[in-house]
């Protein structure tokens, strides 16, 4: 066990984890320089790839030599780098002792660096702190500024730092070293009962759930009957072994170790991360602390473009919580958008990976609406409702309070934005929690915001209003009652279902007026004049309408024009029926996100 | 009913809107009016009569009477031509001579039809037509002259430098020559031509939507109070002077086409010959049927022309649909049809459903939605 080191990396996006991850496999040997041709190893799933990020929690063990000639066994954990998978960050930080604390040179530190930090030192990690990219020209200026941030943050001294460039391989070596003499060697006992901490599962058709587990205390052995803790499920172990580029069995971990285990395990949900095995026959005194159940926070309608596509949208999203299974999704029903789903994630990256998978590898059309949160109603007669869907809020007069999900949202930015932050931030009805300077020209700004607010494009807006420069990171706070209306969207007196949304009542009046505009350029016109109303219960607060289309009509038809004229026709009323309709008014699948693109 | 049309695609000069086939080259006529004689021949049947006639262009008044005649001769020996056979000639107002319509007239052409377009100066001007408002005036005097009781005028509007007021002078004008049939189009910018590329350049420009529907709705307005009956989106027709050839397209009848570019349809096959003068006379030469590609019709894409083309025209006729495809309009239209018969669009006369004039200016409309709707009836008669 001394000769063992589990580690991971935190890191922003783009401040270069994965390729110093994929510089530390190769410097081991564990690939070669040939391997490394499709860069990234370890995010291997192409949406990963494109977007830059690790959404899936990977493990890889490499062997290490030290100047001595000791061997050493390093287990590389590597963690998702978003907000929405903050949890499963949190679980596999628990299974390390150690983490590399990676900062580009010339960008300084990000609130998600800071939080996942913290959320290490919490855990009582050793942290190496890697000035990363030192080899760009622009690192000369910022070097010294990004060294000072780390200094105030985790109080390291400046000879503790390494200073790298994964890209150029610069400082590989004393990365490796570092990890090997700094990082402490795992604790446990392998005679106490079997005590494993499940980091992360993925789903194999051939062999159902691949469980990665760090053992804590004990043995876990092929053939064991294993329990579950949370989930309180029982299932005997098929193969274990640790990860190399790929599956290596060998038949056992013990205390310390971080490997994988298959036990038939067709569900999932059965492996929940954060859950505690133990063996059911030899139980250990208590489960790994930290567990929690995963609940999806935001919320939203996915729909078949053609309705016909309803049975094929239920078995992908079926298969899709195979290998995901914090998604949820039932059956909901849409007047505008007939048979659906109202499916639940994480959070905005979650849902948009989740629309992504179901286009690209199910090849499913969807109409997707725009996204909510979950509000927690209590009635009149005293009982508590989650509603998950706008247009399923009861009538006012029968809610006693309504309450929304409010967040405490971390901000970190160069000092010059301060008021462009404020102001976007107050515009959401965020509440200033406090602020600390990181640096002479770097803030750190905490504030609560309603979840409901950060949902709509809250992020795009920090990005654009800070050139870019700001960063968010985010943890839910409480649920806090609001004075939250329902504002229905009617079209020629119909009211529109998926377009319903739950707002501030202050804010009704703007969003509901800039929602009807928006809408008036989506909706093409009709035959006849159709009249754009948004209401909250039977009150019209804004009102648009679309005028009826004058003339459309092909003036020549002969014979030379049929076919060409026919193609035509058949094109247009193919565009027609991707339209949902709403009484007599069709409506463009976009206009049901609507809301995402308002200014 | 089944047409015979002739190409003809020669002209003086190309009007700068004009998408048809036709080259300037006047001094291959003679060698095209053979070739089009050996197609006649290539493509003869008597199977069928042919109703009527139409030689479209291009020009074909610049056809001499005798190379007429030579065409003539051959379709009267390699087809059927029905006694009472409509047999039109477009004729360009600026090229035409009494003797050569009397000469026409006595070959038995008995419609012209004639490009008028406007009778304003700088409207005809902004088209490139070669001919003037008084050479449209003189076109009709001679054709009646030398004797002919049904003749078209086309009329266009939506034309960039015309205004309401100058529309209702053209269309005065043209009412007090009388003519028999008026053929009133809006402006269409058609790639490939020099207007369309003026267009694009930002050099003109076509009427916003609003004043383009208000000239359509004046068009019918004063044609319909001068007695001529809409049984086309563009076509108006006084006393029954329906246009047979037309109609023959309308009704999704069977027509046989001769010429470059010409399109024709038989058994239910589309077919285009050859759009260049040149590789349409090199197939001719070599003895072969001088066509591009075709087309077979399913029985889907015939519902679909059926549909759209009869709804352009004058009107779906219920119980025909019902005999060939099968279909009862009134049940498969719902609720549609009964929104467009209070929105007063489409009119029930018993045996069409019809559109009305308001109708005809959102036609590509209701022809959309009545393609959804046979969709939508086929799909749960065939489940």
């Amino acid at each position: 066990m001394q000769h063992f080191r589990n580690f991971c990396i935190i890191a922003h996006i783009d401040h270069g984890k994965s390729t110093l991850a994929d510089r530390l496999l190769e410097r081991t040997g564990r690939v070669t320089k040939r391997e490394m041709v499709y860069n990234q190893i370890l995010d291997d799933n192409p949406l990963e790839q494109e977007r830059g990020i690790t959404i899936k929690l990977h493990a890889i063990q490499m062997a290490h030599k030290d100047a001595d000639g000791n061997e050493y066994c390093l287990n590389l954990i590597d963690t998702p780098g978003h907000v929405d998978f903050s949890y499963e960050v949190s679980r596999s930080l628990s299974a390390c002792e150690g983490a590399l604390l990676v900062v580009d040179a010339t960008q300084g530190v990000e609130a998600q660096t800071i939080s996942n930090l913290f959320m290490a030192i919490d855990q009582g990690l050793e942290i190496i702190p890697v000035i990363n990219k030192i080899d760009l020209p622009s690192a000369v200026t910022t070097i010294d500024n990004v060294k000072q941030q780390v200094i105030d943050l985790i109080g390291c001294k400046e000879e503790d730092m390494i200073l790298a460039s994964a890209k150029a391989g610069i400082g590989i070596d004393e990365i490796l070293d570092a990890v090997v003499k700094r990082i402490p060697p795992p604790t446990g006992d392998p005679k106490k009962p079997l005590r494993a901490l499940i980091y992360d599962s993925i789903f194999d058709s051939y062999r159902g759930v691949i469980v990665n587990v760090r053992v804590f205390d004990g043995v876990l052995r092929e053939k064991d009957k294993i329990l579950f803790m949370a989930t309180g499920q029982q299932y005997d172990v098929d193969e274990v072994g640790v990860l190399h580029m790929q599956r290596h069995r060998t038949g056992e971990l013990s205390a310390g170790d971080v490997g994988y285990f298959t036990a038939a395990i067709r569900r999932l949900q059965d492996t929940k991360v954060g859950d505690t095995v133990t063996l059911s026959g030899n139980r250990c005194a208590s489960a790994i602390e930290g567990f929690r159940e995963v609940k999806p926070m935001v919320f939203s309608g996915i729909y078949p473009a053609d309705s016909d596509d309803f049975e094929d949208l239920r078995e992908a999203l079926g298969k899709l919580t195979l290998n995901d299974s914090a998604i949820t999704f039932e059956p909901e029903s849409s007047t505008a958008l007939g048979f659906g789903f109202r499916c639940g994630f994480l959070g905005l990256l979650h849902m948009e990976i989740v629309q992504e998978r179901l286009e690209r590898e199910f090849n499913q059309v969807i109409v997707t609406t725009v996204p909510n949160v979950r509000y927690r109603v209590v009635t009149t007669k005293g009982e508590e409702l989650w509603v998950d869907n706008p247009a399923q809020l009861p009538n006012p007069t029968l809610i006693e309070s309504l309450e929304e999900p409010f967040i405490r949202a971390q901000i970190i930015s160069p000092t010059e934005y301060i008021g462009a932050i404020m102001k976007l931030c107050i515009d959401r009805r965020g509440v200033m929690l406090g602020q600390t300077y990181l640096s002479a020209d770097r803030v750190d700004m905490t504030f609560e915001l309603p979840l409901a607010e950060v949902v709509f494009d809250f992020y795009d807006k920090l990005k654009s209003n800070t050139r870019g420069y700001a960063s968010l990171d985010y943890e839910y706070s409480d649920y806090k009652s609001g004075d939250l209306v329902r504002m229905d969207i009617l079209l020629n007196g119909d009211q529109v279902d998926a377009l319903s949304s739950i707002v501030h009542r202050q804010k009704a009046h703007e969003w509901g007026k800039k929602l009807c505009v928006k809408l008036k350029e989506l909706i093409p016109r009709q035959m006849f004049e159709v009249a754009i109303q948004a209401a909250i219960g039977s009150k019209i607060i804004a009102r648009e309408s679309i005028s009826a289309i004058r003339k459309n009509v092909l003036a020549k038809c002969y014979g030379g024009d049929i076919s060409r004229k026919r193609k035509l026709l058949e094109k247009q009323k193919e565009g027609k029926k991707r339209m949902k309709q709403v009484g007599r008014v069709e409506i463009p699948q976009e206009a049901f996100l609507a809301v995402l693109s308002i200014d | 009913m089944q047409g015979l049309y002739l190409h003809i695609p020669f002209c003086e000069k190309k009007c700068v809107y004009c998408d048809f086939y036709s080259i300037e080259s006047t001094d291959l006529m003679e060698g095209f009016v053979g070739r089009l004689c050996t197609e006649l021949s290539l493509r003869a049947t008597t199977e069928k009569p042919c109703t009527s006639i139409f030689f479209g262009g291009g020009t074909p008044s610049l056809l001499s009477p005798t190379q007429l005649e030579r065409i003539l001769d051959r379709v009267h020996a390699g087809y059927s031509i029905a006694p009472d056979a409509e047999c039109t000639m477009e004729c360009n107002p600026g090229t035409v001579t009494l003797e050569n319509l009397k000469a026409y007239r006595s070959m038995g052409i008995n419609r012209l039809s004639f490009g008028v377009q406007s009778f304003v100066a700088e409207e005809l001007s902004f088209l490139a037509r070669i001919h003037s408002a008084d050479d449209a005036d003189k076109a009709m005097e001679l054709a009646r002259a030398a004797g002919f009781d049904n003749v078209n005028m086309d009329l266009m509007f939506a034309l960039p430098p015309q205004t309401l007021a100058s529309l209702g002078y053209s269309i005065d004008r043209m009412l007090a020559l009388g003519p028999d049939h008026i053929s009133a189009y809006s402006l269409i910018f058609e790639p490939g031509t020099p207007l369309y590329a003026q267009w694009k350049k930002g050099h003109v420009h076509p009427h916003a939507e609003d004043l383009d529907a208000e000239m359509y709705a004046y068009v019918m307005d004063r044609l319909g109070a001068a007695g001529y009956e809409q049984y086309e989106v563009s076509n108006f027709a006084r006393n029954g002077r329906t246009c047979l050839h037309n109609l023959t397209y309308w009704h999704a009848d069977p027509y046989i086409a001769v010429g470059p570019s010409a399109h024709g349809l038989l058994d239910n096959t589309r077919y285009w010959n050859h759009r260049s003068l040149a590789a349409w006379g090199a197939k001719i030469d070599a003895g072969v049927l001088p066509q591009a590609n075709t087309e077979v019709l399913d029985r889907h894409a015939q519902l679909v022309e059926y549909a759209f083309l009869h709804m352009r025209a004058d009107g779906l006729p219920v119980q025909a649909a019902q005999q060939r495809f099968g279909i009862d309009l009134r049940r498969a239209l719902q609720p549609q049809l009964q929104h467009w018969i209070d929105a007063g669009m489409v009119r029930d006369t018993g045996n069409t459903l019809r559109l009305t004039r308001d109708g005809y200016t959102v036609c590509d409309d209701i022809t959309v939605a009545l393609l959804d709707a046979l969709d939508r009836a086929s799909a749960s008669a065939t489940t």
